[in-house]
């Protein structure tokens, strides 16, 4: 058979509506995956940059000394953007405004172009919301966090001095991407130019200053930069991104990640199952056209090749206008979107499509193929004897459609281990929904003798074809069980998410209250705002001895590592459990109830960054007086756990001769916060920490990355509806004949109907009990095994499950049916 | 002196059932000139379907040879067996076979196409209109009446040239007027063309027609002669 007459055979088919299916199959095949993969690929590279914002940077390279300026050149030389940042405590004076306030700032000196991802906001008025600015300070000129302005007494406008330096006050700076939810950064922002530092002559040798450089550009220029100076970096600097910089953003970014994965090969595996309906149905249509063909003359060569050709037209058919869908779709979803997403997405790469068409065409040969090489088998006897030849054998198809399915999850997936695991769970499933579906079907046999003739008709055409109808339970229990699992997946990550930050989380921390004001504060707090907390105490105080070794001879001995010195003052507490998102790592922490004994319990990379472990004792000098306790653990601690952490907790009672400052969080909304004006006023020597920028930032990027998820659920519902649609059509010929047999016999019109209807509602709620099975064993399994998510059976499932698969089997059913029910019965068994 | 354009040796055909294995074909020899018209009749289940679709070269005998047109076809692979069906056999079944996805024309078309005939559409049209179907050449199998169709059939079954026709029951499928036109038409163009022509039917009358009756019970030649 010629090339031309492959395709004159492909466009009669396509005419006579043979390939229709076949090719929507196909269309949603290539068009899901390249949707998911266009949109995907577009949102995750908006969602890099958003959560690259909050770094300030794609990259950070931050260490307590000089940056390197080979590190610069490498970056300049990849076409990379960089920026430098100087941090530093240092004490501002208000003396040039004719004030006599001075307050502890963490200054911050940037060179122009920071930050380079994110905003930096800034307004004229302390406690404003603020406008976004693309630019840095002038030289001479400092913006300053909102805080200051009360404590210092100061206005815009007004100068203010750093070391030896005067500044002009511009701004006020309300918002930095990169400020971080670390309770390290406690005194207020000073913001100022690095070229300016010189002349504050504060930098000197023995200084504590942060050097940070911020780099951002192409993926390849970053991997290159991290080669070249990778061995340069420790033990002085520390090389960051977003993942390490915040982890629950991190955690948020590869769950979607992994599920959105999930979805895809969801997506195509659905779409994989319609493809092999579609062909088999079409397979089988085309059963006595090739005994036709070859009593002609048609060799089975030909017959082959010429298939082969139909295929290949379809496929390019297929995939050019899955493409083409797959396009409109994702910019469908991004118009629906709005202004949820980034106003300017990236560009997609070529990637999606090359995705899509491959995809498509793996589809092709592994589930369509078979069924289509079969055809060359067919006797020509068939003409003269219609039972003859049925093509090829199961175990052919079956073959194909297990490694292609095995390509395309390895493929899409980069996981060998997760694919088998997952194929061999689907055989399993299979088998018991194989089981299950013929318990049921027996079951309803027995149930269906005392029902009205509608049911008997519909029980008994379910029991007479009992082997398709337990593989169609099991094609339906399948597409149906993968829906569900995706939509308790996506409810759990999203809940989990949710959870992460819950409403009202204390956004604002007040410290340093003094005994004193402790009852004005709370007051000032229950007053106006909704606050009903406490202020519990905190204390400063510094290690003096180790092991009755002074501190200063054991860092000698300790010799020099990296984190805070074992000499600066810290804050204390005390405490009788074990604070949220604390973990003990050695020793043990102290029983609530039990006898009071002093102890102390220190953070681990603390504890090893100055060289004490448990067992150890230390003195405390706190306020001029000793304390000494031995250390009876450590502790991890998740430092952007937005909750106050510390270093070093007490036992309860150990601090209780000691003088202590008091602290407390509470939750301000957007509106409440000129209210912070008045607070600082009132107690300018209280420390506030605002992180409501922060909280905000971490929501917004959470909620960005459940929209994808949920899309991502639209489409693979969508990919599951068209299985059904496929399943339905590839039994409906039997279907229809035996019925329009009945009708011939004298079977009413609604009798017809109803027997069908019945039938396919019937085979929904077993296809849905099974459903529901598979699902809370694969969710089990899913959250356990990839999300780490906590799980636990779904009750409402149970009666949902049947529920919608009911629904849907049978709406799909009827709508697929209603036409030729209608038609005369002639006209039926002439055309199936 | 006529030769033989077909040629049966000891056919035998055994099926494997439940029961067993089954003998259809319990030993036939047959011999056919060219040119010739030959009737097989028989019961229902005497193997006469099954005899047709070994001469033809659609099914194999379990034992037993079959020459059609010069070529041992029992010898040959399924591949070479469908060309010398392409070259030499046409045929026309009770059921008609045309295919629904196609119009009229367009399965007239259908061997010529397969043979990379280039004028396959003007000779289909040709053919067509022989058997007085010139104003049905865009109608679908299913727009056409069952005498309509087997015409159709009866067009492509020529429109190949064949040097034998089989026909399975032509006019089982039609009322006695219409069985007996697609008869006419039939024996006309076979005629016409010389054609070798090999029927199998129940129809008493139509075997008369042909110049000899092969009469087959349980399997085996019972008579074989004149009608």
């Amino acid at each position: 058979m010629t090339p031309t007459l492959a395709i004159k055979f492909a466009m009669r088919d396509w005419r006579a509506g043979e390939l229709r299916l076949l090719i929507a199959a196909l269309l949603v095949a290539v068009g899901s995956v390249s949707a998911i993969t266009l949109f995907v690929d577009r949102l995750q590279r908006a969602i890099e940059e958003e959560s690259t914002s909050f770094l300030g940077a794609d990259r950070v390279i931050g260490g307590s000394r000089e940056i390197p300026d080979r590190f610069r050149e490498v970056a300049r030389e990849q076409g990379l953007a960089v920026a430098d940042i100087i941090t530093f405590n240092s004490m501002v004076y208000a003396d040039a405004s004719g004030s006599d306030r001075n307050q502890l700032a963490s200054v911050k000196a940037v060179s122009p172009g920071y930050p380079l991802r994110g905003v930096v906001r800034t307004a004229q008025e302390p406690f404003a919301r603020g406008e976004p600015t693309a630019a840095v300070p002038e030289l001479g000129e400092v913006w300053m966090d909102s805080r200051l302005f009360p404590g210092l007494g100061v206005e815009v406008g007004d100068r203010v001095a750093v070391g030896y330096a005067e500044f002009a006050v511009a701004a006020v700076v309300t918002g930095e991407p990169d400020r971080g939810g670390s309770f390290m950064d406690f005194a207020p922002r000073l913001l100022m130019r690095v070229e300016d530092i010189p002349a504050t002559q504060v930098v000197q040798p023995g200084s504590r200053i942060g050097y940070r450089l911020m780099v951002a550009g192409e993926d390849a220029g970053l991997r290159t930069l991290f080669d070249a100076i990778r061995d340069d970096l420790a033990p002085n600097y520390r090389w960051t991104s977003i993942r390490e910089a915040n982890a629950s953003i991190g955690r948020a970014i590869d769950r979607a990640e992994s599920f959105l994965l999930l979805g895809g090969l969801l997506a195509v595996l659905l779409a994989g199952i319609a493809v092999a309906l579609a062909a088999n149905r079409y397979a089988r249509r085309h059963f006595d056209h090739v005994g036709v063909l070859k009593t002609l003359g048609a060799t089975p060569g030909e017959i082959q090749w010429g298939y082969l050709g139909v295929l290949l037209v379809i496929g390019i058919v297929g995939t050019l206008l899955g493409l083409a869908l797959g396009g409109v779709v994702h910019l469908g979803i991004i118009a629906a979107l709005g202004d949820l997403l980034p106003p300017t997405l990236p560009l997609p790469g070529t990637r999606p499509l090359v995705v899509g068409s491959i995809t498509g065409f793996i589809c092709l040969l592994a589930f369509a193929l078979p069924p289509l090489l079969g055809l060359r088998k067919i006797s020509p006897m068939r003409v003269i004897r219609r039972d003859l030849g049925t093509g090829v054998a199961p175990i052919v198809t079956y073959s194909f459609a297990a490694i292609g399915s095995l390509a395309l999850l390895i493929w899409h997936s980069g996981s060998v281990v997760l694919t088998v695991a997952a194929l061999l769970g689907a055989v399993v499933t299979g088998g018991t929904f194989a089981v299950l579906a013929l318990i049921l079907l027996r079951g309803g046999r027995v149930i269906g003798m005392q029902a009205g003739s509608t049911w008997r008709l519909a029980l008994a055409g379910l029991q007479r074809r009992y082997r398709e109808n337990v593989a169609q339970i099991v094609i339906f229990g399948f597409a149906i069980m993968l829906l569900l699992v995706m939509l308790l997946v996506r409810t759990a990550l999203v809940e989990d998410w949710q959870a992460e930050i819950p409403k009202n989380t204390p956004n604002h921390f007040l410290m340093n209250v003094v005994p004193s004001e402790v009852e004005a504060v709370q007051n000032l707090l229950t007053e106006r705002t909704a606050y009903d907390g406490a202020l519990f105490p905190m204390i400063r105080g510094r290690i003096s001895a180790v092991n009755d070794t002074s501190a200063r001879e054991w860092r000698r001995r300790v010799g020099p590592r990296p984190g805070p010195g074992i000499r600066s003052e810290r804050n204390l507490t005390f405490s009788a459990d074990l604070p949220d998102n604390n973990v003990v790592v050695a020793g043990e922490w102290w029983s609530a109830d039990g006898p009071r004994e002093a102890a102390a319990s220190l953070e681990d990379e603390y504890a090893s960054g100055i060289g004490v472990s448990v067992g150890d004792t230390l003195t405390f000098d706190i306020a001029g007086l000793p304390l000494t306790v031995p250390v009876t653990n450590l502790r991890s601690v998740e430092w952007d756990s937005l909750q106050p952490n510390f270093f070093i907790i007490f036992s309860p009672g150990t601090l209780d001769d000691y003088p202590a400052t008091f602290m407390t969080s509470f939750h301000l909304t957007r509106d409440e916060k000129p209210f912070l004006n008045e607070l600082l006023s009132a107690h300018p020597t209280v420390t506030l920490i605002e992180v409501d920028e922060v909280i905000r930032q971490v929501r917004n990027i959470i909620d960005r990355v459940t929209q994808t998820v949920e899309l991502v659920l639209y489409l693979v519902l969508g990919a599951g509806v068209l299985v059904l649609i496929a399943s339905i059509g590839s039994s409906r010929d039997q279907r229809l004949r035996e019925h329009a047999l009945l009708r011939a016999l004298g079977g009413t019109r609604p009798l017809i109907q109803g027997a069908l209807v019945t039938e396919f509602a019937i085979l929904g709620v077993f296809a849905g009990i099974v459903a529901v099975i598979g699902a809370e064993i694969t969710v089990f399994t899913l959250n356990r095994e990839i999300f780490e998510l906590p799980t636990s059976l779904h009750f409402w499932l149970w009666l949902a499950g049947p529920a919608i698969g009911m629904a849907m089997i049978a709406t799909v059913g009827y709508l697929g049916t209603r036409k030729l029910v209608s038609s005369p019965p002639a006209t039926v068994l002439r055309e199936v | 002196m006529p030769t033989s354009i077909l040629r049966a040796n000891g056919l035998i055909k055994r099926v494997p059932t439940a029961e067993g294995e089954l003998t259809i074909l319990g030993g036939i020899d047959l011999d056919v000139d060219a040119g010739g018209q030959v009737a097989v009749v028989g019961e229902s289940g005497s193997g006469k379907t099954t005899l047709l679709g070994i001469l033809a070269g659609l099914d194999l005998p379990t034992v037993g040879d079959v020459w059609l047109d010069g070529a041992e076809i029992t010898a040959l692979g399924e591949e070479q067996r469908a060309r010398v069906r392409a070259r030499s056999v046409g045929f026309v079944f009770q059921t008609f076979q045309l295919i629904d996805s196609l119009t009229a024309l367009e399965n007239v078309m259908l061997p010529l196409e397969l043979r990379g005939d280039r004028q396959a559409k003007e000779d289909a049209r040709e053919f067509l209109d022989r058997v007085g179907l010139a104003a049905r050449t865009t109608h679908y199998p299913r727009q056409l009446s069952g005498g309509e169709q087997q015409r159709v059939a009866i067009a492509r079954a020529f429109a190949s040239g064949p040097k034998v026709l089989f026909a399975d029951e032509p006019t089982g499928n039609l009322d006695t007027h219409t069985g007996a036109r697609i008869a006419d038409l039939i024996f006309d163009l076979n005629r016409e063309a010389g054609t070798t022509l090999v029927l199998v039917t129940h129809d008493a009358a139509l075997a008369t027609r042909c110049g000899r009756t092969v009469t087959l019970d349980a399997g085996r030649v019972v008579t074989d002669g004149e009608p």
